[in-house]
């Protein structure tokens, strides 16, 4: 309590920290909110000016960068089906629906709160338990565990939005499929890349969100315009009730541990928290079937499960310098840049910088809740805006987003590909939310499994003799089972 | 291991020095007006990593040199290869650099790149260059050394593990494959894409043995959660006095293979272009900034400046020792 006490009195107590605080809170939330841009972008970009300030200064904007950059991009994933980060597309499953059905204003309040809960709870998790569990969570999780845990994901993601369980099931094969485009995670060979350069390094998930969710989108509003059957979204600010919430409660906590244990492992971070959250929440519905069509509970298991990550994700960085992803790996460079090295010594080292990054996440997660109602009350009205208007700009925003995450133009054709095929799939009743689960857990998964292969000298029932890999496999299997009985029973009934 | 904890004095002194030092913060004139504009850096890996970080903080020691900004664009992806096409593709004016490592010369032994280095695309300096050292827990009890370890692995055949990147031809994979024959042994390599995992699975004793560069792992060997056993360089560097090389452990066969972190530039470029950049590298090299940032990643250990032209003959044996054990 002494160590939070005096973290925020160096955080608002100092005139310049808490400015910048407030810049970081504030820049974040513009960059996140495009896609292509995002949290990490800011971060390099703010990487050579982060060396004149402390290094408690430059760890701190760049871990309110990490809090409010996971949240922002929620917002146009609801509104238009543009996740701002890969972290958000779980969010788009049912938010754009919801959205479509003229509950914006719902969807905007669940992942607003839900962001804001699941990122103070983890924070405060990570005050306390930092030391113990990071030592914890590498040596209980190791490859073949987290192929048994993304294993125990797959396993209902042919449950989301798809007319039926068997297209689910080829919705998520899709994904498998693409998820091996590239260089393979064990002896780096490349595969499915046609000669070219570019696709050995496999094809990008941003690019991939944006062309089956906004330009698939664009081109189903397009159609319907065309045939002249395009209903305008209702506009709905309406937020949800106290009611809602406490029906929700469950999910809230389940989407939190499951964020804020994702977070922890490295090499995991917020976007599988996200996934596998939302697979979670699926799994533990009693109406999975209304999930990628508008169910609340899918907004708030994704956007709660994200920001949980952040404050799991410092655990390995600060108690032993190992980085869960892209921007926790800037903080590492910004870290070395000031002669520190994050690690065990950090903790005892710099008490200060380490309370006062503590206390900057947990104000900035409250700080969601806050902006978030204000900029929700001006967004949602964009859906005023006539769709022969936003459309270009859908698209011009999804081209730069796609350009913009490796500067490579074979991105926007990736995009563009992505488009017409989720037009079609769309159309079909076949799941984008299990084309991309496929892709996200395939890719992951795989390398996962390669490693555990070799660890177990390739004997498949090895994973059996770990507690953990056994309890996950098995109810993996169940729960495909039970995916499997439902689409036998309604088979006849189609 | 008190050795390990001089590169806080080391930087320190560096920095005293070269602060002192009248070559520091040294402006290179212009050559027919270049260079007038913002250059650019590709790096064919993600932010965050080695290779970007050494491409910020020599793009930073360059901008004073050369009074323009140097603008760093990640293209990750493809084992590096992913960025090459882009940097082919950019005008030939010097305005466009490639940051890239040894992961280029083993990509010319395995032919996967349709240039060759040194002809096409040429170096314009390395300013890193480090050697790989073989790691284990501190805790470990079966063994506690080289000598021990040797013995457990031609013991046990197959059954030590060793966190490893698995890209085929790599530096990694060839270096310990030589160390494998040399020795006698067989290790099972586990193939790790991110550093990160691949620290987490010795610290959290899913591997026995971690391939890296001390440069890499720094804080874990002060924060005593790891331990060097090999240093793979003929002999034992100052630091790692106490750690055994190749040459005393009967390995002397053993070539070391470097982990080298360069930039690059056209051969199209022009001569006038290029050599205004190569002396503005070995200026930016040798900058304070870049030495106290060099010195925090161990590379004072052993040689991590060449320029253009000694670059070439390093790069030469490094592809010829990569074909040898590709084939």
């Amino acid at each position: 309590m002494v160590d939070f006490l005096n973290g925020t009195i160096a955080l608002f107590g100092d005139p310049l920290n808490a400015a910048l605080f407030a810049g970081a809170v504030l820049f974040g939330l513009v960059f996140s909110i495009i896609p292509g841009l995002g949290p990490v972008t800011l971060a390099t970009i703010l990487l050579p000016f982060l060396a004149h300030l402390t290094a408690a200064q430059a760890i701190m904007i760049l871990a309110v960068i990490y809090c409010i950059g996971v949240y922002g991009g929620a917002v146009s994933a609801i509104l238009f089906n543009i996740p701002g980060g890969p972290e958000n597309a779980p969010t788009a499953f049912d938010g754009y629906p919801m959205a479509q059905q003229g509950r914006a204003g719902k969807a905007i309040g669940a992942a607003i709160t839900c962001s804001a809960i699941g990122g103070t709870v983890s924070a405060v998790m990570m005050m306390v338990g930092t030391a113990y569990l990071a030592q914890w969570a590498i040596r209980a999780f190791g490859p073949p565990e987290v192929f048994a845990l993304i294993f125990f994901g797959l396993s209902v993601s042919a449950a989301v939005g798809a007319d039926t369980v068997w297209k689910g099931f080829l919705s998520v094969c899709l994904g498998l499929l693409i998820g091996t485009i590239g260089t393979d995670p064990a002896g780096g060979m490349a595969r499915f890349h046609f000669g070219q350069n570019y696709l050995m390094a496999g094809v990008n998930f941003i690019p991939l969100i944006l062309g089956f969710f906004a330009i698939s989108e664009v081109f189903i509003q397009g159609r319907s315009m065309a045939l002249g059957i395009h209903v305008p979204p209702k506009i709905g600010i309406e937020f949800p009730s106290l009611k809602e919430f406490w029906q929700l409660k469950l999910a809230i906590f389940r989407s939190t541990m499951v964020g804020f244990f994702c977070g922890m492992l490295p090499g995991i971070g917020a976007t599988l928290a996200a996934f596998m959250s939302y697979a979670e929440a699926v799994r533990w519905s009693r109406h999975p079937e209304r999930f990628g069509r508008g169910e609340i509970e899918g907004v708030a298991a994704s956007e709660t499960a994200n920001n949980a990550a952040t404050g799991g994700a410092m655990i390995p960085l600060l108690a032993l310098g190992l980085p869960g992803g892209a921007l926790t790996a800037v903080m590492v460079g910004a870290f070395q840049m000031h002669g520190i090295e994050p690690g065990p010594m950090v903790l005892i080292t710099s008490k200060d910088l380490v309370w006062m990054v503590f206390v900057a996440m947990f104000f900035a997660n409250l700080c969601i809740l806050g902006l978030g109602y204000l900029e929700t009350r001006m967004v949602v009205h964009l859906l005023r805006i006539p769709f022969s208007l936003l459309a270009p700009t859908i698209v011009l925003v999804a081209v730069i987003g796609a350009y913009g995450v490796r500067n490579l133009l074979l991105d926007v054709w990736v995009m563009v590909i992505a488009g017409i095929i989720g037009f079609i799939m769309r159309r079909s009743g076949y799941s984008m939310a299990g084309v991309v689960l496929g892709v996200i857990l395939g890719d992951l998964g795989e390398s996962a499994f390669v490693k555990s292969m070799q660890l177990l000298d390739y004997d498949l029932f090895a994973f059996f003799g770990r507690p953990i890999c056994a309890i996950l496999i098995v109810a993996g299997f169940v729960s495909l089972g039970f995916s499997l009985r439902r689409g036998l029973k309604r088979a006849p009934a189609r | 291991m008190a050795s390990v904890l001089a590169p806080r004095l080391f930087v320190t002194l560096a920095a005293l020095a070269f602060a002192t030092s009248s070559a520091s913060a040294q402006t290179l004139q212009k050559t027919a007006g270049f260079p007038e504009r913002n250059i650019s850096i590709i790096v064919p890996y993600g932010p965050g990593g080695g290779s970007d970080q050494v491409a910020r903080a020599w793009g930073t020691a360059m901008q004073k040199v050369t009074g323009v900004a140097y603008q760093v664009e990640n293209k990750d992806g493809g084992g590096g290869l992913a960025a090459l096409p882009d940097f082919l593709a950019r005008p030939k004016d010097g305005y466009t650099l490639l940051q890239h490592t040894d992961a280029l010369a083993s990509a010319e032994a395995a032919k996967q790149i349709d240039f060759k280095l040194g002809v096409e695309v040429l170096p314009l300096c390395i300013t890193q260059a480090t050697f790989s050292q073989l790691y284990i827990r501190p805790s470990e009890t079966r063994f506690k050394d080289w000598a021990s370890l040797l013995a457990y692995a031609k013991a046990k055949p197959g059954e030590v593990s060793l966190a490893n990147i698995g890209v085929e031809g790599s530096m990694e994979v060839v270096q310990v494959q030589a160390l494998e024959e040399a020795a006698g042994i067989k290790l099972k390599q586990i193939s790790f894409d991110k550093p990160s995992e691949r620290y987490a699975a010795l610290l959290g004793g899913h591997t026995d043995v971690l391939f890296e560069q001390p440069g890499d792992v720094i804080k874990f060997l002060e924060a005593g959660q790891m331990k060097p056993v090999l240093s793979l360089l003929p002999d034992r560097p100052d630091a790692y006095k106490d750690v055994a090389a190749l040459k005393d452990s009967g390995l002397g066969s053993v070539q070391s293979l470097q982990r080298i972190r360069a930039f690059w530039i056209h051969k199209d470029v022009p001569a006038d272009r290029r050599a205004y950049l190569e002396k503005a590298c070995e200026i930016a090299y040798n900058s304070p900034e870049f030495q106290t940032f060099n010195t925090q990643q161990l590379m004072h250990l052993s040689r991590s400046y060449y320029n253009a032209s000694d670059s070439i003959p390093l790069l030469k044996n490094m592809i010829a020792t990569y074909q040898k054990y590709m084939k």
